[in-house]
Parts: C-alpha cells; sequence; structure tokens
C-alpha cells in the first residue's frame, strides 16, 4: 500500500560516495603516436596477450597511471618527460626514445652494462643532486634529442644529444650518445633560471632579471647571438631584448618568440615561414627583433615548427606564419597576426566570459585551454596527436573530450600529454 | 464557431410566375429568390470538422508549451519541423535519491548524501556536459569540417543537425541552487522529456550523489514562448484567434529564414 511504500523509502539507508571534504585528483591522460614507446603505457607496444597487436595510434585521450602528483609535462621528439615537485628521490620520469640518452641512462634489466634504446614505461631518471631530499624540480623541457630540467637551487640539468653543443657543454668529437651517463648541471647564470626551453637543437634559458641565455645550434640565428655558429655555452642573448625583463620565452621548432613584462613580443631564428617577415625580408634573423604587432598587451607566446600563436590579456589568440593556422582551410600562411574567433572557443551570448587561457604549440600542431579547462587542439594531425578520434587534419579549433578540467597540456611532435583534474 | 452569424444565403434569378391580378400582363416574372440549397437549415452547421495537428511531444508528467496546428496550420507545422529550431525547458531537480524512472514518483532504487556538492562543482559539470553536446552538434551536421563554409558557419555558430540525430543539448545552465533542490534551464534539440530526466540523473552520478527529476516545463518551442501560449481559462475562440493571428508573422519569416 501507499504507507508501506513510503515508510519503506524513509528507512531506506543512505548511502555516501564522497565526504564534504572530498577532494579532486590530478590524472594524466595521454595520446598519439604509441609506437615509440612515448606514451608510457607498454601493453600498446608489447600487448599483454599473445593474439593482441601492438597498437600504432592512440587516437583519443587515455589515462596514464603515476604514483605522484605530475606538475610538468614535456613532449619532445618521439619522448616524454614527466615531472614532480615532490621531495622524494625520484623526481623525474622519462618514456620513449632514449637513443641518445635523453632520459639519461636507463639500466637494461637483461645486461647489466648497456641500456635501454627505448623506454616503455614512465621509468625513473637519477639525477646527480647534492640535497635530493631538498631539492625540487619546477619544470622539464624536451628537443629533438636533448632534455633540460630546471630545479629549484641546484641550477639547470641537460642530458641527451651534445653534437651542437645544445646541453650547455663543449662538443666532443665523435661522442657516442647512446648509453651515456653524462648528465651535465649548469650554474653559471646572472640569477636564478625560472623557465627553461628546448628547440629542435637549441635551448634557451630565462632568468629571475629578465635576461635570454642561449646555447646550441645556430644555423638559423636560433641562439640570437649575432652569428650563425654553434654556441657550447649558455650565453645572453643582447640585441632588441638587451635590458627588458622577459617574462616568457617559447620555442619548439628553429624560431623563437619572447614576450617582455610590458606585452611586447620579440622573435629571432628561422623566418623561412615568414614568421618574422612583418620586421625583416631576411629568413634567418640571428639577433632578437622587436615585432611591432598592434594586437594588444600580449600575455602568452607559443612558437610552433612553421606557425607561432600569440595570446593578448583580454584572452584573444593571435596566429601567423605557415600551415594550417586555424582559421579554415583557405589561410595557409600570413605574416601578420590574425584572430582567430572566439565563438570557436565557446564564447557565445550565454557564456560571454569564457576566454583563452594559455596556448601551447607543437611541431605543426597549437593548442589552446579555456578559462573553463576545455581543450582545443588544430592543425595537421599527425598520427593522430591531436586527440580528436580522427586521423584528418583539423582546420579551425576542435574541443579534445577529456574526462576532466585540463589544466596543462605539453604538445610534441606526433604525441600530447595533458594534466587533468577530476571534476569532483 | 458555428453560432457565429454567417452571411445570408446567395441570391439567384428566378423566373417565376407573375402575381395573378387582372392588371399585368400575363407571364414569367424574373425574380430573385434565396438558393434553397444554401439554407442553413439545408447545409446544416459549417464547422463538423476541424483538422487539427499536433506539433513536438509533451509527457503526461510534463508542462508547457505546445503547438498546435489547425488547416493550413499543419503543412507549416510540418516545415516548422524541418527547420530544427531548439526548444527550451525548465527542469527542476532533486539531489539526493534515485529511482528507477528518473522522476520523484517513481520506485526507490538508492538515497545518498548530498552536502559535499557546491554550485561550483554543478556549474563544471554543465560546462562539461555542454562542451561534449556542443561537438556532437557540428559532428551530426553531416558537414564535410575541411571545407571554408563549414569554418565560417561554425563561427557564426549556424552549424545543427537538419536531420535526424540523436537529442543534443545546445545551451545548459544552472538557474536556482538551494541543496537539496536546483533548477536548469536546457536549450535542446531532438530531445525527448525522458532524456532530460536521465540527464538530471546523470548528473548526479556525476556528483557522486544521485538527483531525480521533480519538474519538466517546455517554455519556448522554436518561435512560440510562454507568452504565446494559451491558459487553459484561455481556450475560447476569440484568445485562439488572436494567438492565431499573433504568430503568423513570426513563423513565416523562420520559415523563409531558414529554409531558404
Amino acid at each position: 500500500s501507499l504507507r508501506q511504500l513510503r515508510e519503506a523509502d524513509e528507512a531506506a539507508p543512505v548511502l555516501r560516495y564522497a565526504g564534504r571534504a572530498a577532494r579532486r585528483k590530478e590524472r594524466v591522460f595521454v595520446w598519439g603516436f604509441c609506437h615509440s614507446g612515448a606514451l608510457g603505457i607498454p601493453s600498446f607496444v608489447r600487448p599483454d596477450a599473445g593474439w593482441k597487436k601492438p597498437r600504432r595510434v592512440q587516437p583519443t585521450p587515455y589515462r596514464l597511471e603515476t604514483e605522484e602528483k605530475i606538475s610538468s609535462a614535456a613532449c619532445g621528439y618521439g619522448f616524454t618527460l614527466l615531472s614532480s615537485t615532490t621531495t622524494d628521490i625520484t623526481k623525474v620520469w622519462g618514456m620513449g626514445l632514449n637513443k641518445d640518452s635523453q632520459l639519461g641512462f636507463q639500466r637494461s634489466m637483461g645486461d647489466r652494462n648497456k641500456g635501454y634504446e627505448y623506454v616503455l614505461e614512465p621509468s625513473p631518471i637519477a639525477l646527480p643532486l647534492t640535497k635530493p631530499q631538498q631539492t625540487r624540480v619546477l619544470q622539464v623541457s624536451c628537443g629533438r634529442a636533448h632534455s633540460l630540467i630546471l630545479t629549484d637551487s641546484e641550477g639547470v640539468f641537460s642530458m641527451g644529444n651534445n653534437s651542437y653543443g645544445q646541453c650547455g657543454r663543449k662538443v666532443i668529437e665523435d661522442e657516442t650518445y647512446s648509453e651515456s651517463h653524462v648528465i651535465h648541471q649548469l650554474k653559471e647564470f646572472d640569477s636564478r633560471v625560472v623557465q627553461v626551453v628546448c628547440g629542435q637543437d637549441h635551448s634557451l634559458f630565462r632568468t629571475k632579471k629578465g635576461a635570454v641565455y642561449a646555447c646550441g645550434w645556430g644555423a638559423d640565428g636560433q641562439t640570437g647571438l649575432a652569428s650563425y655558429n654553434i654556441t657550447s655555452v649558455p650565453t645572453k642573448l643582447q640585441g632588441d631584448i638587451a635590458g627588458v625583463n622577459i617574462v616568457q620565452v617559447a620555442s619548439y621548432g628553429d624560431g623563437c618568440l619572447a614576450v617582455s613584462d610590458e606585452g611586447d613580443l620579440f622573435g629571432w631564428g628561422n623566418s623561412e615561414y615568414l614568421q618574422l617577415a612583418s620586421v625583416t625580408e631576411t629568413t634567418q634573423v640571428n639577433v632578437p627583433r622587436h615585432l611591432p604587432f598592434k594586437i594588444g598587451k600580449i600575455k602568452e607566446a607559443a612558437c610552433g615548427g612553421t606557425g607561432n600563436m600569440a595570446l593578448t590579456e583580454e584572452g584573444n589568440v593571435f596566429v601567423w606564419g605557415y600551415g594550417i593556422l586555424g582559421k579554415g582551410p583557405k589561410l595557409l600562411e600570413t605574416a601578420v597576426p590574425e584572430m582567430i574567433p572566439p565563438s570557436l572557443f565557446g564564447r557565445s551570448d550565454f557564456n560571454p566570459d569564457i576566454r583563452v587561457a594559455r596556448i601551447r604549440c607543437g611541431l605543426s600542431q597549437f593548442a589552446a585551454l579555456t578559462n573553463r579547462g576545455e581543450l582545443f587542439v588544430w592543425g595537421k594531425n599527425l598520427r593522430g596527436c591531436l586527440g580528436i578520434g580522427r586521423m584528418e587534419d583539423q582546420y579551425f579549433p576542435w574541443r579534445v573530450t577529456v574526462p576532466g578540467e585540463v589544466v596543462d597540456v605539453a604538445c610534441g611532435v606526433d604525441h600530447m600529454v595533458s594534466l587533468v583534474k577530476s571534476f569532483t | 464557431l458555428n453560432a457565429a452569424p454567417r452571411r445570408p444565403p446567395p441570391l439567384h434569378v428566378r423566373f417565376l410566375p407573375g402575381p395573378a391580378d387582372g392588371t399585368a400582363a400575363p407571364g414569367l416574372v424574373a425574380t430573385r429568390v434565396p438558393v434553397l440549397a444554401e439554407h442553413h437549415l439545408v447545409t446544416g452547421p459549417r464547422f463538423r470538422r476541424l483538422k487539427m495537428g499536433a506539433g513536438h511531444r509533451l509527457d503526461t508528467k510534463a508542462s508547457g508549451v505546445m503547438v498546435l496546428g489547425i488547416g493550413h496550420g499543419n503543412k507549416l507545422l510540418t516545415d516548422l519541423y524541418n527547420c530544427h529550431l531548439s526548444k527550451v525547458y525548465t527542469v527542476g531537480g532533486l539531489f539526493g535519491k534515485a529511482t528507477d524512472d528518473f522522476s520523484d514518483t517513481g520506485k526507490l532504487v538508492e538515497k545518498t548524501t548530498f552536502d559535499h556538492i557546491t554550485r561550483e562543482k554543478l556549474e563544471r559539470i554543465l560546462a562539461v556536459i555542454q562542451g561534449t553536446n556542443h561537438k556532437a552538434l557540428l559532428m551530426y551536421s553531416n558537414i564535410d569540417m575541411k571545407t571554408q563554409e563549414a569554418y565560417e558557419m561554425a563561427v557564426k555558430g549556424l552549424i545543427r543537425p537538419m536531420g535526424k540525430s540523436p537529442p543534443i543539448i545546445t545551451v545548459i545552465r544552472c538557474l536556482q541552487f538551494a541543496l537539496p533542490e536546483f533548477q536548469l534551464e536546457i536549450h535542446c534539440l531532438h530531445e525527448t522529456q525522458q532524456y532530460l530526466r536521465k540527464i538530471v540523473h546523470e548528473i548526479g552520478l556525476e556528483l557522486k550523489s544521485s538527483a531525480v527529476c521533480t519538474q519538466v516545463r517546455r517554455i519556448r518551442d522554436g518561435v512560440f514562448t510562454l507568452d504565446d501560449a494559451l491558459l487553459r481559462t484561455q481556450w475560447n475562440l476569440q484568445s485562439i484567434q488572436n494567438a492565431i493571428w499573433d504568430c503568423q508573422l513570426k513563423v513565416k519569416t523562420e520559415i523563409e529564414r531558414t529554409l531558404a
């Protein structure tokens, strides 16, 4: 009867799934080309069961289980580095290609004198720290065959290929980089280093005083040191950024961009794809030049292989260069920045306060994070690296469905890693 | 309608024999007489049946605007259906209970706590629902994403599925939030009211609790809003005629704009 049903309802037990102080969990999602082991999931390359085939491409986000909370991630050319701000001994993990020891020396389990050429799982990287239980790793960055790790009190550690001096140490003729134990420590800067950026074969360091140091290959002028030679010691950049307080540096291919605290943009390096065509006709610029774009105060810049992106204070995204820039299939190259309409990022009459909070560039892909935690990607979909589930190129910003609020994303050549917070 | 005064029956010319008095000439005189076949006692009431059609369905447990078409309006109903305009609902929900048919009158399945839910968490879930549905909107519209026209329409926000598609929510936002009750406004396409109740249930699951739907009210169906709708007390001829007259222009412009 009705009364009995009502009494049964009221007597039913109340279950509790989440407490009042339940915290949001941090997760890592990876997608893209997995054959090199760069995604860190061994069953993609070596399946658990004999009848399963190895997976070449992961086209949608896949969860990567990590032991610690990952605070910084970087994708290189076929390898990935993850780091955490913990004070434990293991602070940095690496996976993927290790033919140039860009992940340090990974001792093989079969033969104790040899190292692994491909690392399929996030494996700890042993850093030669003097105070391993006090130093914290702030940021990691990966280039084509080298990587940089930034700590808070012990400078910058570099490992990997040094044939162009990109690790900041003297170039040794005929050095074999595979299975090498060398991890170089860089400490001589004018002040503490706060950001490290790896280009394809060069490295950039930004210090607290606002100066930029560079070393590595310079044939495209990407070191910015007024010459086209190799530099093997980090040297301070002059040119238009001398005396300017730089707050952000960006690079991934052979071009570089820097943003000052007043919102000005400086660029140097490769200009074959019209990246710096607004100030010069030459295709290689080896001194930082100020880019006088009238798009407003710039908050962040990102540099890809052939295209560049800038984010202004109002939350608008501007693109220029060559490639799939994000304004449809007709716009393939421009020397002057063009704005991507904010309606593509979800701004409408019902949501007027959506703005882009962070931008990142891969080699020919672009990624933008909004303040609501949504990730938008566009560009060339090389081996499924955009994570949209399809293998075709994407000509305008498209949402990536990630089960969580995306906090940061790292773009590589053919894979991407995202740091995500769960919803509740 | 039948009690309304109607025009008098038409007249026709009949040649009838003239009045039989000695003075006038005998013969036929042309006179106008009413057509007997059109007399109201012969033809009967003018309206015996009215062709009425119904627009988008509304559940027994839901309320709100329902569009009906009369006579010629049935053809306009099919045109309006092909325009695929979105509908707006106000959905009320209650945290703490889960039932088998997702509404508060169903059989209880589970009771959970809900004191950890905040408005911020709810809005985050709603933003994600909106994002994934926006993606579905673009995908089910069957437009090739690689063309310049697709890019321009996506910028203006005009892309939507113009054929059959699963239910898609275009806008969802929280109007009121007072634990355990909350109210959402949902703009959607091709949906059913039971789908909206299921969405409320899934929002409850996503927030690590449970929710049931207490109220589904349609406040807008394409071009027809609550202001155009007639209440139960207004179901009389004059108000219906006024309502049809007011909506004519709106419907015509909308059909021309979308199906052009």
